[in-house]
């Protein structure tokens, strides 16, 4: 009852919705980077919002189904095929035993998202499936290894409004709550950190993606650690942005100017490095409107 | 005073002061359980480090504004209630040894002592927990005394060995597990911080104090340590 790796691949782990409350204990929040996709994948089947998925980025995975069940696939198109065939992304599909499943290079976007009907069923460490290397918790899929799921011989599905599914090619603008520091940083800091068009650079992981652009100035370079929220926006010594995700450590001590929101992050985890990126404000009334409109769809509840 | 920020779309910033300060590690641990029991259906999580605490909540449930005043309300009432949770003291048996403290000889020639007083200066102090992070069960502990403080490395090690006990300005530490770094290391314990043993996940709280205590090569050898 399960998925086998038949070949491993640069990045690929297991995740859910993430590790929401051990930050006290050090923890980070860890769990999916795009949760557009991963959210889509889990409702096309009908499943719980936080069942677990493979998060696959860039590609070269390989799974043989050891199992009858149903699957979607969501997120970037990394060259997804079912028995050597090419298959639609963003559908639910009916998978026998004996399928090999394969994803071979990006070919637009960086993260695709493997569901399976009921979620992955692997262990549960500290109240969440997902998997941290930089904690040591989990570790990431090696040939061999295997996916136990449950089988399903009938399914329904949904389906995706085609305007649903994302453009991964284009430039970027991302929306960005006034949080933290962001007061302490002047006016003409500010202007020029939202005027410019920075460039998403190879550093560029699960724990922050770091941009290239003109830097700006902050009075105090180092301050006293405090709490990280998913999406914080720290501006490093050389001046520069790293926008921190969901694998950062739950404290930190960079200044930050403010915390990007969450379903733009979604956009973010999908582009590749040399994709041009700005901020633009938005109000906190706004974010909460917006993301628990996104939360009541897919019955996201905590 | 206290000052409260947004820290994002369902997270706020509550400064309790803005030095670090011996008093507030305990005082900002007492809140956060507060908070935790009190508005239990809202909050997700309470991250407490040094002068702050990082409270995430469920924007489903609770506004930006109505939860804003929900926190402040709690942090009139507690200005007046001292009550909280006890302290609790964890012993640790370090290996203070060149072959194990990758940084001990170079400090002992910096800080012009011989091993025997930095042993002393090290274990002698109560440390206090002001914050855990960087990864779990890694407690930041205060204050280290002036004759053993050092910067961090300039280039952090790439693996330190878990069980490294390290020292960076005025702060000391247990690595809990493998892991890149920049503290300066002077020792190592066998005491098991992973959470491969998932009671770990408790181990220090915000407000508990550290003691280190000595052990000699043999001790250290016999309990299976490695060099």
């Amino acid at each position: 009852m399960s998925f086998k790796v038949i070949k491993s691949s640069f990045l690929s782990t297991v995740q859910d919705y993430g590790r929401l409350n051990h930050g006290e204990h050090g923890m980070s929040q860890s769990g999916v980077m795009d949760e557009h996709a991963y959210t889509w994948g889990n409702h096309l089947l009908h499943n719980d919002f936080n069942d677990a998925v493979v998060e696959i980025t860039f590609g070269g995975l390989v799974l043989e189904a050891q199992i009858d069940t149903f699957i979607a696939v969501t997120g970037a198109d990394l060259g997804f095929k079912i028995n050597n065939q090419s298959v639609q992304l963003w559908h639910g599909l009916q998978i026998h035993k004996g399928d090999i499943i394969s994803w071979d290079i990006p070919k637009s976007g960086v993260r695709a998202y493997l569901s399976v009907k009921g979620g992955f069923d692997t262990p549960v460490l500290f109240d969440s499936r997902s998997v941290n290397l930089r904690e040591h918790i989990g570790a990431k899929l090696v040939k061999g290894d295997v996916l136990p799921c449950k089988g399903f011989d009938e399914a329904t599905y949904r389906f995706i409004p085609p305007k649903y599914v994302p453009n991964y090619n284009q430039d970027l603008t991302i929306r960005i709550l006034p949080t933290y520091q962001f007061n302490e940083f002047s006016i003409n800091q500010r202007d020029l950190f939202f005027n410019q068009n920075y460039t998403i650079t190879n550093a560029n992981d699960r724990t922050g993606c770091r941009l290239s652009g003109a830097p700006i100035s902050i009075k105090k370079e180092r301050m006293i650690s405090e709490g990280i929220s998913y999406g914080s926006v720290e501006i490093a010594t050389d001046g520069l942005p790293i926008i921190l995700l969901k694998d950062t450590p739950s404290i930190g001590g960079y200044p930050k100017i403010g915390t990007v929101f969450s379903l733009d992050l979604a956009k973010l985890a999908q582009r590749q490095p040399n994709t041009k990126l700005r901020f633009k404000l938005i109000d906190i009334h706004e974010a909460q409107k917006e993301r628990k409109k996104f939360n009541e769809f897919f019955e996201i509840s905590f | 005073m206290h000052n409260i920020v947004s820290a994002g779309e369902n997270a706020i910033l509550i400064y309790f002061g803005d030095k670090i300060d011996a008093s507030l590690p305990k005082k900002i641990g007492n809140f956060a359980n507060q908070l935790k029991n009190t508005l239990s259906d809202v909050v997700i999580d309470a991250i407490p480090s040094y002068t702050s605490l990082h409270v995430s909540y469920d924007l489903n449930k609770i506004s930006f504004q109505a939860f804003f005043d929900k926190v402040e309300g709690l942090l009139t009432q507690q200005a007046s209630s001292g009550a909280g949770i006890e302290a609790q003291t964890t012993h640790i048996p370090v290996y203070y040894g060149v072959e194990v403290g990758l940084d001990l000889e170079r400090l002992l020639s910096e800080k012009n002592l011989d091993l025997a007083s930095f042993i002393e200066i090290h274990t002698s102090q109560e440390y206090l927990v002001y914050a855990i992070g960087f990864s779990p069960v890694f407690a930041f502990l205060g204050e280290v005394d002036k004759r053993i403080q050092t910067p961090r490395l300039a280039t952090p090690r790439i693996k330190i060995p878990a069980g490294s006990v390290g020292i960076a300005e005025s702060q000391t530490a247990v690595y809990p597990t493998d892991s890149s770094g920049g503290w300066n290391i002077v020792g190592r314990t066998l005491l098991d911080l992973s959470l491969e043993n998932p009671e770990n996940i408790d181990k220090f709280r915000v407000g508990d104090k550290v003691k280190f205590y000595s052990i000699t090569r043999d001790e250290y050898l016999k309990n299976g340590g490695n060099l």
